[in-house]
């Protein structure tokens, strides 16, 4: 325990108490001296001043206390408004719980379960940075999930699809705060669980809200960032680390600034250059290794989907706005949704369209509402005459992409969420039918979100 | 700490935004400075450590090729001081200190008082 810190404002109070109280004046001596001179000579100083003399104006009698703590570093505050939690001793260890297995995923028997995360599937996810620090892990002791009808749906598409080295296009869409973010976590932890390539891309606007360095590719109109590749490539290194040390690197990378010996494994490659200068061709070459035949099935995953289908905040040389599908880790991601990259060894594309945050793209929507029509077989909804700018690039990354629409739970899944929440000491109430009909009913229907903050308004107003 | 061409201060932290270090010259300001950071492709938010070393060196040549600071400076007050040899209206208004784009001096002039003189700018001043 780190003393009194604050834990929301990052004050350290500890430091202050450390600081020696302000001495008063030695004015009256400590030790007992021979002679009292000493004294009188020091009290001289201020005049004897008749009572009747008046008042006078005495400025700087109040010394202003210096702050002597010391603030926090650079980059602490954001490291802290950042942290994922996903423990919490405070709360209750749940027994007798499943934990997620690639066949717990597909089976529909687990449909209304609460899982928990394998712990190596744990550190993967933080790895790659699945988690984010608005949900609520840290209420409970370990993290569990629930297995909704679409984690099973979702789960055994890109199973069949993988088995059949076909490639799925999905994008996952959905209300606000339906879960829509907890389903692409539970895709990765399939991915990871079966020992997939997973590549995921945590946050699509840290790429086009030109927050991350970038730079042009020669000889081609797209630009490259290379900080975040690199960022990329060493989450990668980290969790695909077992996956691709079996495989050995098969072409000639001539034209790479580093040296590419015949032995080397991918993960190696991965791990081969931290610089930015070199990041990309790096990537750009890990990318064509991963497309050969005998590779593992890939996995791409990103949050956030409305922000790579607009115009970034980027700026070409020539001042022009740069679109993001110009820049080539997106492109890399558009040209896989939209169905143009050959994937030899099967691959999952998953885009979840996130609400966060995020921007309102008449394309994406008139597209995503295309491709469900389309999925489900009914007339396809036709574009605005009268629109002017709808996006052609984003209709074609979005080209016979498969929709799921995930809205609320069902009352028996959000029974079973009940029960584990108030297993786990959060939720004070009794779970009965008349009670869960009424969260869920008070949730519009079974949001999550909505569930949980009916479920917070009950634990505020009994405190 | 980073150089970049400056008369006043020679150095400038490394944790300053490139943005903030490059307005700090006379003559720069959001636009030109955003322009600047395109074309050698910097980022907004992109702080003075974070640029490669080459890239200092291209911004230093790019600016001791622009009109900033005392070039800035001179044309201004050339511009002011033709209006005063004019004899003009305008110049005069300059001269004495008073608004020059016809607002009411009843009352309200500070700005006008401060910042409209001959030597508009000055050396080292902001405006």
């Amino acid at each position: 325990m780190a003393g009194q810190n604050c834990w929301r404002c990052l004050y350290r109070p500890s430091q202050r108490l450390l600081l020696a109280p302000l001495s008063t004046s030695a004015s009256t001596p400590t030790s007992a001296a021979f002679s009292t001179s000493a004294s009188l000579f020091a009290r001289a100083a201020e005049p004897i001043r008749h009572t009747r003399s008046g008042k006078r104006l005495v400025l700087g009698k109040k010394k202003k206390v210096q702050d002597k703590t010391k603030p926090p570093l650079p980059g602490e505050r954001k490291a802290f408004r950042k942290r994922i939690q996903l423990s919490n001793d405070n709360a209750l260890e749940v027994p007798g719980l499943d934990v997620l297995s690639p066949e717990n995923a597909v089976d529909p028997e687990s449909i209304g379960k609460i899982v928990g995360i394998p712990a190596e599937v744990v550190d993967q996810l933080r790895a790659c940075e699945a988690f984010k620090s608005s949900q609520n892990w840290s209420l409970f002791r370990s993290p569990h999930m629930l297995v909704r009808k679409e984690t099973v749906d979702l789960a055994s598409q890109m199973t069949s699809a993988i088995a059949n080295k076909e490639t799925l296009r999905l994008v996952v869409t959905g209300s606000r705060g339906s879960g829509k973010s907890i389903l692409g976590l539970q895709a990765l932890a399939t991915g990871f669980m079966n020992n997939w390539v997973v590549i995921n891309i945590p946050e699509g606007q840290e790429l086009t809200t030109a927050a991350t360095e970038y730079s042009t590719i020669p000889n081609s109109e797209m630009f490259s960032q290379p900080v975040y590749a690199v960022k990329l490539m060493q989450a990668m290194h980290q969790t695909s680390h077992h996956v691709l040390s079996q495989h050995k690197v098969m072409l000639d990378h001539l034209q790479l600034p580093i040296s590419v010996t015949r032995n080397m494994t991918l993960a190696a490659l991965l791990n081969a250059t931290k610089e930015p200068e070199f990041a990309f061709p790096v990537f750009q070459a890990f990318w064509k290794e991963l497309l050969l035949p005998g590779r593992p099935p890939i996995l791409f995953a990103l949050d956030g989907l409305a922000h790579i289908m607009r115009v970034s905040e980027y700026r070409s040389p020539a001042f022009e706005l740069i679109h993001s599908h110009d820049l080539a880790l997106v492109r890399m991601f558009a040209d896989a949704l939209g169905g143009k990259t050959a994937f030899a060894n099967g691959a999952v594309v998953l885009g979840v369209a996130s609400r966060g945050n995020a921007p309102i793209i008449p394309s994406m929507e008139k597209a995503i509402a295309q491709a469900s029509a389309a999925q489900k077989g009914e007339e396809i909804p036709a574009r605005d005459p009268f629109f002017r700018k709808y996006d052609e690039r984003v209709f074609e990354a979005l080209r016979g992409v498969k929709v799921l629409d995930v809205q609320g739970v069902s009352k028996t899944e959000a029974r079973a969420l009940m029960e584990y929440w108030a297993a786990s000491g959060i939720l004070r109430s009794r779970v009965d039918e008349r009670n869960v009909s009424e969260k869920w009913t008070m949730a519009g229907g079974g949001v999550v979100a909505e569930m949980e903050r009916v479920i917070m308004h009950d634990l505020r107003a009994a405190l | 700490m980073v150089s970049l061409p400056s008369t006043e201060r020679a150095n400038f932290n490394e944790r300053k935004l490139v943005k903030k270090a490059l307005e700090t010259f006379y003559g720069l300001g959001p636009q030109a400075s955003a322009r600047i950071m395109a074309k050698y492709t910097i980022h907004p938010q992109a702080r003075l450590g974070t640029i490669p070393a080459k890239t200092i060196t291209s911004l230093t040549a790019e600016l001791s090729n622009m009109t900033i600071e005392n070039d800035a400076r001179r044309i201004v007050q050339e511009n002011i001081k033709r209006l005063r040899d004019m004899g003009t209206y305008r110049g005069r208004r300059h001269a004495m200190g008073l608004p020059v784009r016809g607002q009411r001096t009843r009352n309200q002039i500070e700005t006008a008082k401060k910042l409209n003189t001959l030597e508009r700018g000055g050396s080292g001043s902001r405006y």
